[in-house]
């Protein structure tokens, strides 16, 4: 907690989003928001939440920008000055900006001390997730504890938006005619670099058993599913950019993706409809231990929190594969970026 | 100078995200309303997991050996608080997905409209509109 260094990488922030919002090229806008992903994963190693950053340095630093590139690929990259002036736009964002951060700021005295030990946030309920988890789950990781087994319906559930978002995807850009998907800027000529494609190559295999640690090792360590799994996603992501789609497609098709998709969260809820069979609550995974030979209450709910990880980074992976290959290609899933 | 440490980051969030609001409100390109969005969704996020840390803490993975046993009692002080931390995980997982759909309509915007510029689709939804009441000649307006 040192309030100076915080002070120099969020002053870094607001000079990254202003040039966001304010740069004329789409595509620069997606490097400098990448930037400022990296910047806020650095702030949150700071601050000790290291799993937050993790998550933060896959999706938000690597996939975002990555989907925006293949948004912007697709559509137009340079932003038209306003043509007419159709409506007072400006002044209403700068109005509603402005009553916003008035209030904020207003309330932002009353707000504890930054870092205070002693603020709401810290004396309620988290005291009991710091001192119980290690006696309750054996699993010293205490973000994975609280994730997959205290609030396992809390993420029961955000594994089941993601599953929905990735259907939406699917969905909306799935039903395509040939002739609209011939739109966009030609990029794949000068693509084809035998350097990248080697490396990629190369690297991919231990990208993906990194990507398995992470999953498995995340009762000990920073990591579990959701960044396992966007972490086996990337890998994926990194061959169609280096290659093709189709030499994605040719390992994980698009069926095969929804079919794991569906896997996973089937995973998930599987093992909540285990321990509601065998007498107790659902997802509550002390009782598994009449299924699993020599384990006690407590190392039952160690190795139903894998069980549960590995059905999260399942899904995450299926559905930031058809996120993307669906984004890039619009949807016809022939030619990508 | 106390007050300033010890509430300046909340500042820095506040202004994170009026700069999303801004941008999602007054910004003409419907990618730099959907980066606007995503810059209101971290300035949320940073201020969830700034509450979380406390002085003096470490990140929360308990040591080897700590606690089994009940050798060594484990003091809540010594941890950052890791309920935030659990809630924006998945909030950022969630995100990307919710940028994905975002994406994905603004692509289909394109296809149909060929343009990304807010006025331009506006433009072209009223001259449809205008078209199709002329053609209808029932003067039923079909942008509402």
């Amino acid at each position: 907690m040192i309030w100076s260094f915080d002070l120099l990488i969020l002053l870094f922030m607001v000079i990254c989003a202003f040039f966001v919002i304010q740069v004329k090229d789409l595509l620069g806008a997606a490097i400098v928001f990448g930037v400022y992903s990296f910047l806020m994963c650095l702030l949150w190693t700071e601050m000790g939440a290291v799993d937050v950053a993790f998550t933060e340095a896959a999706v938000g630093a690597g996939v975002s920008t990555v989907l925006f590139i293949a948004a912007v690929h697709r559509s137009s990259r340079q932003v038209k000055p306003r043509k007419r002036w159709r409506r007072p736009n400006k002044a209403v964002g700068l109005i509603a900006a402005g009553l916003l951060g008035g209030v904020l700021f207003y309330a932002s005295v009353d707000f504890p001390d930054w870092a205070d030990p002693s603020s709401p946030a810290s004396t309620h309920l988290s005291p009991y997730f710091i001192t119980e988890a290690l006696a309750d789950t054996s699993v010293p990781n205490l973000v994975t504890a609280v994730l997959a087994d205290y609030r396992s319906f809390d993420t029961l559930f955000e594994t089941a938006v993601i599953f929905v978002a990735g259907m939406a995807v699917f969905m909306i850009l799935g039903q395509k005619t040939k002739e609209s998907a011939q739109v966009g800027i030609d990029l794949t000529g000068g693509y084809e670099d035998t350097i990248i494609r080697v490396v990629s190559r190369a690297l991919v295999p231990f990208m993906q058993i990194f990507a398995l640690y992470v999953v498995g090792h995340g009762h000990h360590s920073p990591g579990g599913g959701f960044q396992g799994g966007v972490l086996l996603g990337a890998t994926f992501v990194l061959l169609a950019i280096s290659f093709d789609l189709k030499m994605v497609l040719g390992r994980m098709s698009e069926k095969k993706n929804l079919l794991l998709a569906n896997t996973g969260v089937l995973l998930y809820s599987g093992i909540g409809v285990l321990s509601l069979l065998l007498g107790a609550n659902f997802l509550d995974y002390s009782i598994l231990h009449t299924l699993l030979p020599s384990t006690g209450p407590v190392v039952a709910r160690s190795h139903a929190i894998l069980g549960v990880e590995i059905g999260v980074a399942i899904t995450v992976m299926a559905i930031i594969i058809l996120i993307y290959t669906n984004l890039s290609s619009g949807g016809t899933n022939e030619k990508g970026l | 100078m106390e007050l300033l440490i010890s509430s300046y980051n909340y500042w820095i969030y506040i202004i994170l995200m009026m700069i999303g609001l801004y941008a999602m409100l007054a910004k003409n390109n419907l990618i730099k309303k959907i980066i606007g969005m995503s810059i209101f969704q971290t300035a949320i996020i940073v201020f969830y997991v700034s509450i979380s840390a406390k002085k003096d803490a470490t990140i929360p993975i308990i040591e080897h050996g700590k606690g089994h046993g009940h050798s060594a009692v484990i003091s809540a002080m010594d941890y950052a608080n890791p309920l935030p931390h659990v809630l924006m995980l998945t909030a950022i997982v969630v995100s990307v997905g919710t940028l994905g759909v975002a994406l994905a309509l603004a692509q289909k915007i394109y296809d149909r409209y060929k343009t990304l510029e807010e006025d331009e689709i506006l433009e072209q939804l009223q001259e449809q509109a205008v078209s199709d009441s002329v053609m209808t000649s029932s003067g039923c307006d079909n942008d509402k």
